[in-house]
């Protein structure tokens, strides 16, 4: 696909015909230097890209126009910026015209006291270039270890080809004002008509963020593919954020997008766990692989950004099993990684409610502030009363039966909602101020009931709004 | 038809580019076949198919293109790994390379996606020329399993044989040669499976499982066959326990129909209904719903509704439910009577929205205790025999009470 791109110098016209945006002469003569080197760092947070690319333009002492124009692309006009990289004592910009007429286009006037080539710096922000992570565990057999590995998948909807490009790829959030992709499209002669606080704030923000080590394309250019093994992605943690640079060069035409090896750990360590946690999984009990990102387990070179990950697990049989697809936040260097893999079949997972009773009992009597116990022997009760508190008891049997071959540790928690108190002789702790936890081991082949009682209290009994935790001999 | 799949090897050992992939109009490629198939249903939810073809690769780069078409493949599912048993161009393999990591160094440098095409291309780097051993996987949909049963009950009614079969179903569009399939238990079987096919196969056939006869009464669960006259539908199960005992017990068993028959005297099998089988875990129960039980006769009535106050609105409670009960069949039967007590306040006292506190009274007949393992906190089951009717063909009615106090109630 051809660029869509170009800047063009235009020869023997005058810097005032040019700074009414459109000339009087029919005919031009132009030059059309071409893209050197490019660059492209791309936000996964955003439909951002900054493109950074450089030119080599033959300047002639005196005014000399220079059109740049980028038809059906996704190009955010405020955004264009125009630097001198050799002879910038010599070249100075003197204005930028978005022609009323001409869409997609702008024109520059630049000064010059050089007369031959000089190198130019075109930056601009687009949109349509992504990336995305993803990832592609498989656990050995025994679920002790697996590999990890990590992707990462450039897609170029853009409508410009970049030509070995140096692709960096920033892994982190940032804070923009309005998407480029509306900027975009903005008619040029609007973009005078933007407030000009909010243009110097959207172009502060986003190019001091930009994490410009101010490559060169000869420096771009160093990076010769290595055609007998995979690219290396060079990690590297910058201010809030981290930058993966895909070593030399791509091309990702217009419509293509590319994955390609990010990191791989090898005989990554996991724990296979058991949780119940209804806000995060669900009512019912699922099985997870935990690990943890950082160089004991064999990860740690990079955060893991948002992304799929897909388990997979040797089934013995030469072949594997597909166990699940789940989407991950980001992930820090040194944080734990949590798989979830869904309910185990071999894990049989029920609460039983044993018994309810009642007690505590407190009635008012009607048309009077007195409030008397009813459930106490021998209390006298006016007829005229009724029920205001009371204390709900419920027995439960928490029954877990583990039929894998391994013994399993689960972990449950479930909220008590109201004035409760948990009384059992589990190790049971407040997760918060309404939800206790407790932690259980089940041997292979055996069943366990965890049995608890719940008092609720109700009604005027209610005093608080939290549950405490009465540890009770068996 | 055609195939849906198709993996080519693209003008070997071009430095060629995306472009030049997606513009290019003459090619040259390879068509590599597939040598052994996987598809793997131990997923409840997805279905993976691993393949294994033999890729010839030249030294140096190479790209692999993967396309499909009218399939429902997750194209970010695939994944492509080089396994060991490779040979070299000569056909032998090469011996100074480690056996685990193959003669051939093959790398996977990256991975391309062409715009609107159900394709990928994968760019391989090679050490040598020679052929490398490819597996793919990925994850196919309309490619789905079922499980379905044959149970045949001895006459006697005391043991069945139970057959259980896995059924898959083809709509993926594409067909599978000799592949190998596994449920995520059982036999792995090795079978051709074309478009639009659906196979059936064994998995187990269990023998001499014991099957325990119920007859149920039960209001609150299975309702009234003749409401204007308190008479309970009495449904039938045949009920199977998925333990070693009962000759089970090797795995869950799967959600599935479950078609019920019955020997004859004449060494036929008469059908006699079919339900749907619940996923059963180890050591569960699965209970099959043959039909209802029309000559076990139940009548419930409520016999007494007494409230009691203990102060204000707050109130005792005494129900006594009432059980006229006749077998008109030639053989002893047990009737489990079964007894929801919230239902019971709820139907004479209206619902508080509360939990039950209740226990047995007094005027109790039902014998025995409650059964332990069926009854819950809020239901109680007991187990009745039942004489067979007598020889003036009468049958012996039986009456039973259950006497209930239901406490701190308003």
């Amino acid at each position: 696909m051809k660029s869509l791109l170009s800047i063009i110098l235009v020869l023997g016209l005058t810097a005032s015909s040019w700074a009414q945006g459109t000339t009087q002469s029919n005919v031009d003569l132009s030059t059309v230097p071409s893209r050197d080197t490019v660059q492209l760092t791309i936000y996964n947070s955003e439909d951002l890209t900054l493109v950074r690319e450089t030119r080599k333009v033959s300047f002639k002492k005196g005014v000399n126009p220079l059109q740049f124009s980028w038809a059906n692309t996704l190009i955010d006009p405020t955004s264009v910026r125009l630097r001198f990289v050799t002879s910038p004592e010599k070249l100075e910009l003197l204005d930028t015209t978005f022609p009323h007429a001409k869409p997609q286009m702008l024109y520059w006037n630049v000064q010059s006291e050089v007369d031959g080539e000089a190198t130019v710096e075109i930056t601009y922000f687009t949109s349509g270039i992504s990336w995305s992570a993803d990832y592609v565990c498989v656990a050995n057999l025994d679920e002790t270890e697996m590999s990890f590995e990590g992707f990462v998948r450039v897609s170029n909807n853009s409508g410009e080809e970049y030509e070995d490009a140096q692709v960096r790829l920033v892994v982190g959030k940032i804070n923009l004002v309005e998407k480029i992709a509306q900027l975009a499209s903005i008619k040029p002669e609007d973009v005078a008509k933007l407030e000009e606080g909010k243009r110097d704030r959207l172009e502060k923000q986003v190019l001091e963020r930009a994490m410009v080590p101010q490559a060169s394309g000869a420096a771009a250019a160093d990076f010769a593919p290595a055609a007998e093994k995979p690219k290396e992605i060079i990690k590297e943690g910058l201010s809030e954020y981290f930058i993966y640079t895909i070593e030399g060069t791509e091309t990702i035409p217009n419509g293509w997008s590319k994955r390609m090896r990010s990191f791989e750990g090898q005989t990554v360590p996991f724990k296979v766990h058991y949780r119940y946690r209804v806000p995060e999984y669900g009512d019912q009990l699922v099985r997870m692989y935990l690990l943890t990102n950082d160089k004991e387990s064999k990860l740690g070179t990079t955060p893991l950004p948002d992304g799929m990950v897909r388990v997979f697990r040797h089934n013995g049989r030469d072949g594997l099993s597909f166990l699940v697809g789940q989407q991950i936040k980001y992930v820090p260097i040194g944080d734990k990684i949590e798989l979830n893999l869904g309910p185990d079949p071999e894990v049989i997972f029920e609460l039983v409610k044993l018994k309810t009773w009642r007690d505590n009992l407190w009635m008012q009597i009607q048309g009077a502030g007195a409030f008397k116990r009813a459930d106490e022997p021998g209390a006298e009760i006016e007829v005229n009363s009724a029920v205001v508190g009371w204390d709900d008891h419920t027995l439960f049997a928490q029954r877990i039966r583990n039929y894998t071959q391994k013994s399993i540790e689960v972990e449950i928690r479930r909220a008590l909602p109201g004035h409760v108190v948990f009384r059992s002789s589990l190790a049971a702790r407040s997760h918060d101020y309404q939800t206790i936890e407790y932690v259980a081991t089940v041997k292979p082949g055996q069943k366990a009931d965890l049995l608890y009682e719940v008092l609720q209290h109700q009604g005027r009994n209610a005093k608080q709004d939290n549950v405490t935790v009465e540890h009770i001999d068996k | 038809m055609r195939r849906a799949l198709a993996v080519a090897l693209l003008a070997v050992g071009l430095s060629i580019t995306l472009a030049d992939v997606a513009l290019a109009r003459i090619k040259l490629i390879t068509l590599p076949v597939r040598e052994r198939v996987e598809i793997q249903l131990d997923n409840p939810n997805a279905t993976l198919v691993e393949e294994e073809r033999i890729v010839p690769l030249v030294k140096g780069d190479n790209q692999v293109d993967f396309s499909w078409a009218n399939t429902q493949i997750d194209p970010n599912t695939i994944v492509f790994r080089v396994i060991p048993h490779v040979e070299t161009a000569g056909g032998k393999p090469k011996e100074s390379a480690k056996p685990e990591a193959g003669p051939l160094d093959v790398k996977v440098l990256s991975v391309s996606y062409p715009p609107n095409e159900a394709a990928l291309v994968w760019q391989v780097a090679s050490s040598d020329s020679g052929s490398a051993r490819v597996r793919i996987s990925y994850l196919l949909g309309n490619l789905t399993k079922s499980f379905n049963y044959r149970a045949v009950a001895s006459n006697d009614e005391t043991t069945l044989t139970l057959s259980e079969y896995i059924r898959i179903q083809n709509l993926a569009n594409e067909s599978f040669g000799s592949t190998g399939l596994w449920a995520g238990f059982g036999p792995r079987f090795l079978k051709p499976i074309g478009i639009n096919e659906t196979k059936e196969m064994l998995i187990e056939k269990y023998q001499q499982v014991p099957v325990r006869k119920t007859y149920t009464a039960d209001p609150q669960q299975y309702g009234y066959l003749d409401r204007p006259q308190n008479k309970l539908l009495v449904p039938m199960h045949y009920v199977l326990k998925n333990d070693q005992v009962s000759q089970l017990g090797r795995a869950p068993l799967q959600y599935g129909k479950v078609r019920i028959f019955q020997e004859d005297r004449h060494g036929g099998t008469a059908f006699l209904g079919e339900d749907w089988g619940k996923f059963t875990p180890l050591d569960d129960e699965m209970r099959l719903y043959v039909g209802t039980a029309q000559d076990v006769v139940v009548k419930r009535t409520i016999d007494r509704n007494e409230q009691k106050q203990v102060a204000g609105n707050l109130y005792n409670r005494e129900v006594v439910v009432k059980y006229e009960i006749e077998n008109f069949k030639e053989k002893a039967v047990t009737l489990d009577i079964s007894e929801n007590i919230r239902a019971l306040r709820n139907e004479v006292a209206g619902d508080t929205g509360r939990d039950v506190q209740w226990e047995l009274g007094k005027g109790t007949t039902l014998p025995g205790q409650p059964d332990e393992e069926k009854s819950t906190f809020e239901q109680v089951v007991f187990h009745v025999d039942l004489p067979a009717r007598g020889a003036d063909q009468k049958a012996v009615k039986v009456v039973h009470k259950l006497d209930v106090l239901i406490k701190n109630e308003w």
